[in-house]
């Protein structure tokens, strides 16, 4: 075996009281695709931003390409050799593709008289795009305009250019659709073939295994076992992830669709632009309806809309009861609850503690008379749900943007149920999130429905809608192809076809 | 170990709560020194920091829920100015005091409300809006001050109706009350705790469904109070009013909520005890400087060590917050 690139040792570090790394010794080698796995807070973020000069490491020594590694910024680690892209969205509104993928560096494009050339700015931005194998968005286009996936494959460009030694892709790839996964995963193999190492963070255990050459494991800030390729085992992974066997059903075990007769929501012949054409769908009292496809093909506006998130152009978004829902005021107050696919940025205030997040949609249940907060109350009502839903943290009063993914979106969950929704839209519910949890989140699921709530569940994962929903309605360029029944026979073959 | 770590934190973090509190008192008792080395009164001096100061902390307390929403309103100087106008010529018409008062706080909240409108129903930007109505406010107030007070320069009302109020007993009371009631509001309803949330992320209580237009004028319209109070203390102190009354109020606002550890950005760390912590801590600091620097370039200097002071302490009351982020 070639010496590794990358060695970082006794690695610990510290965020106030939480031991988020504890003596972690991990070597990195040249031409390896390295697979980082672990629940949620198992550290796997936290030692890659270490390299990649996000953060300092408490203590512990770190050597690239043989040197001492102390990178001062993450600007300074891409220059040195190691790049990194983030879990959460890492460019910037408000400007272009191009002004993104050149940040810092726009001086290239002066020419004498001081003059920005936006042509070739441009075309350099678009030629980076090309590079790793996205075709359809150019440089001059507004990065506002493009979705989530879009905006991270400009990440993805925008370090690529670079060439680093070493890339690290933390948790990206919940945050594509099938194509722009297809894009990663081909640059991830040529960039290994080219010599470089790549270390890539998922929950997918599937994904991972698939992608990676070695697969490290995390636990409570530990590293616990290497695996290579030919020691892949998905029991033994998950095991070493989470210390102990998963107990219970990890989807429903039931195959037949259950739901109520009773309507609790319905769209009729519902447009908005090019993202939804003629959408009839109905959502039962008990029922969770799955809702996929590819990137763009209409999913996440569907939600939008159903919410009142987004006005449609023509058609009718009603409860049961025929009430119309045309705003988020009127869906929360008719007891629909939305939980984003943008956590960060659209279902959370992190600068918030947990309980200012969960208690503010619950204001209505718990303050007197509907209107006066009282400590006690309030700390009760989100004491409950961090309970119920085992959020893992210091205090109510902790800083949501100081928890994991996964006990972030047990958060948005909080506000949600404790105010006793009835109807739940969860766009991508489990994105980012680890195995515990997802089973946990899947548990929570069945147990609403089994109260009689609503669960409209968009999600890219196949195995997701296969496991949870008892229908499922596929979509391609905004339109439903197909619906599709629970059943044994279900498979992923099945489904494919409607999508592409 | 990690028990120690976790303490240390909480003395950071109380550290960062109580240091505006700290700063208050200290310059206190620098004022206090400076004004005995200097030989002056210091009860004179003492009256003169709580009269400026009351008025700013009144019209901040109201603005706290302004900033908190993650705006400003830079025009609230010029609306005090106006709404003082207006309590003058309502006055001067019918010489009844009632009349007056509710002059001046239908102008202060019709200024704020105006802002609002214009900031939550045509979605015009509220740093636009606060700046337009600034310079509408100031030259309307300036013409009728200048076209009614001619050669005198100001306009007035007869000192003996205000005189019986002119006394620290009423204005502590006038403040303690407004301070109460907007501190109830603040930390104990829906209300105030929803335009937090406002301030934190706005695309996510909107996603929450929480209406922001509601909670914009609401909050104006607390300001809009604010501003009429600190009219009607301005009124008390000096009955009469120039071009050139509560003109810094506006800035100074902004500058003394900060001082008194409120995040420029708004959300959830808001705190409203800021504006007055804040108002009396500023005062007391703009008092000390024209005092030390005793010579026409005073006022410069003193703007320049107020903008020093001003960043350090953003940068320590941030300090803690951003130190605590995890990598996301």
């Amino acid at each position: 075996m070639s010496e590794p690139i990358l060695q970082m040792k006794n690695i610990n570090k510290k965020f106030g009281s939480v031991i988020a790394l504890k003596d972690v010794n991990l070597d990195v080698y040249p031409g390896e695709i390295r697979g980082l796995i672990g629940e949620n807070g198992s550290g796997k973020s936290t030692i890659s931003s270490i390299a990649a000069g996000m953060q300092k490491a408490t203590s512990g020594d770190m050597y690239f390409k043989g040197d001492k590694w102390q990178p001062s910024s993450m600007i300074d680690a891409l220059k040195g050799g190691i790049g990194m892209i983030v879990q959460e969205s890492g460019t910037i509104a408000g400007v272009t593709v191009a002004e993104n993928i050149f940040l810092g560096e726009i001086n290239q494009f002066k020419n004498k008289l001081g003059i920005i050339n936006r042509k070739l700015l441009n075309e350099k931005a678009t030629e980076a795009m090309r590079n790793i194998g996205v075709e359809d968005i150019t440089g001059d286009m507004p990065i506002a305009a493009l979705d989530f996936q879009t905006r991270k494959l400009v990440e993805i460009a925008k370090v690529v250019l670079k060439n680093p030694d070493i890339l690290v892709i933390d948790e990206t790839s919940t945050a594509l659709s099938h194509d722009g996964r297809s894009i990663m995963y081909r640059l991830m193999k040529k960039l290994r073939d080219e010599g470089k190492a790549i270390i890539f963070i998922s929950h997918d255990l599937e994904e991972i295994m698939e992608a990676c050459d070695t697969l490290t494991v995390l636990r409570d800030g530990n590293l616990i076992r290497t695996f290579t390729k030919d020691e892949f085992d998905a029991d033994a992974i998950r095991t070493s992830m989470i210390g102990r066997e998963l107990q219970g059903d990890y989807y429903r075990s039931d195959f037949t669709p259950s739901y109520m007769d009773e309507v609790a929501m319905e769209l009729t012949d519902v447009n908005l632009g090019e993202e939804l054409r003629n959408i009839n769908l109905t959502l039962h009292k008990g029922e969770i309806v799955g809702v996929g496809g590819l990137s763009g093909c209409g999913m996440h506006a569907l939600g939008k809309v159903m919410f009142g998130a987004a006005k449609p152009e023509s058609g009718k978004v009603a409860l049961g009861n025929g009430k119309k829902i045309d705003n988020p005021h009127t869906a929360v107050k008719n007891k629909i609850g939305y939980v984003s696919k943008d956590r960060d940025v659209e279902s959370l205030v992190l600068s918030a503690s947990i309980k200012d997040n969960i208690s503010v949609g619950g204001m209505d249940e718990y303050a007197l008379g509907g209107w006066l907060v009282t400590s006690k109350r309030e700390s009760e009502y989100v004491q409950n749900q961090i309970d119920t839903l085992s959020i893992k943290c210091s205090s109510a009063n902790q800083l949501t943007s100081q928890l994991s993914g996964g006990n972030k979106q047990k958060v948005v969950f909080g506000k949600w149920i404790g105010c006793g929704s009835e109807i739940l839209i969860l766009d991508c519910p489990t994105r980012g999130v680890d195995i515990g949890v997802k089973q946990a989140m899947y548990q929570l699921m069945m147990k609403l429905k089994s109260e009689g709530k609503a669960i409209l569940m968009i999600s890219e994962e196949l195995p997701e809608l296969i496991g949870m929903s008892d229908r499922i309605f596929i979509m391609k360029n905004g339109e439903i192809t197909h619906e599709f029944e629970r059943n044994a026979e279900l498979t992923d073959a099945n489904i494919i076809g409607y999508m592409i | 170990m990690k028990q120690t770590t976790f303490n240390r934190n909480k003395i950071g973090q109380l550290m960062v709560t109580i240091l505006p509190f700290v700063a208050l008192i200290v310059l206190f008792a620098l004022f206090v020194g400076v004004v005995s080395m200097k030989g002056y009164r210091l009860d004179m001096y003492l009256q003169i920091v709580f009269n400026e100061g009351v008025v700013l902390a009144v019209v901040a307390t109201g603005a706290i829920f302004i900033y908190t929403l993650g705006t400003f309103d830079i025009s609230l100087g010029a609306a005090t100015l106006f709404a003082a106008t207006m309590g003058v010529l309502a006055y001067n018409a019918t010489e009844n005091m009632a009349l007056m008062i509710l002059a001046i706080f239908a102008s202060g909240i019709i200024c704020s409300l105006l802002n609002s409108v214009l900031a939550s129903v045509f979605h015009i930007p509220a740093f636009v809006t606060t700046v337009a109505m600034m310079s509408v406010l100031t030259a309307v107030a300036s013409q009728i001050i200048t076209t009614k007070g001619g050669a005198l320069g100001g306009i007035s009302i007869p000192s003996v109706i205000v005189k019986d109020m002119d006394n620290p007993g009423f204005k502590i009371i006038l403040l303690a009350v407004f301070f109460l009631v907007c501190f109830f509001t603040f930390n104990l309803t829906k209300a105030g705790r929803r335009q937090k949330f406002i301030g934190g992320n706005p695309v996510c209580a909107a996603l929450t469904g929480i209406q922001f237009n509601k909670y914009t004028i609401l909050a104006f319209t607390i300001a809009g109070i604010g501003v009429g109070l600190g009219a009607f203390l301005t009124l008390v102190y000096t009955p009469s009013v120039t071009t050139t009354t509560a003109s810094s109020i506006g800035m100074n606002i902004f500058i003394a909520i900060v001082f008194g550890g409120m995040p420029i950005s708004g959300g959830a760390r808001s705190k409203i005890y800021a504006s007055l912590v804040g108002g009396f801590s500023f005062m007391l600091l703009n008092d000390i400087l024209e005092l030390v620097i005793d010579s026409s370039a005073a006022y410069g200097i003193t703007q320049l060590i107020s903008a020093v002071f001003f960043l350090a302490v953003v940068y320590v009351t941030s300090m803690n917050y951003r130190t605590q982020m995890l990598p996301r």
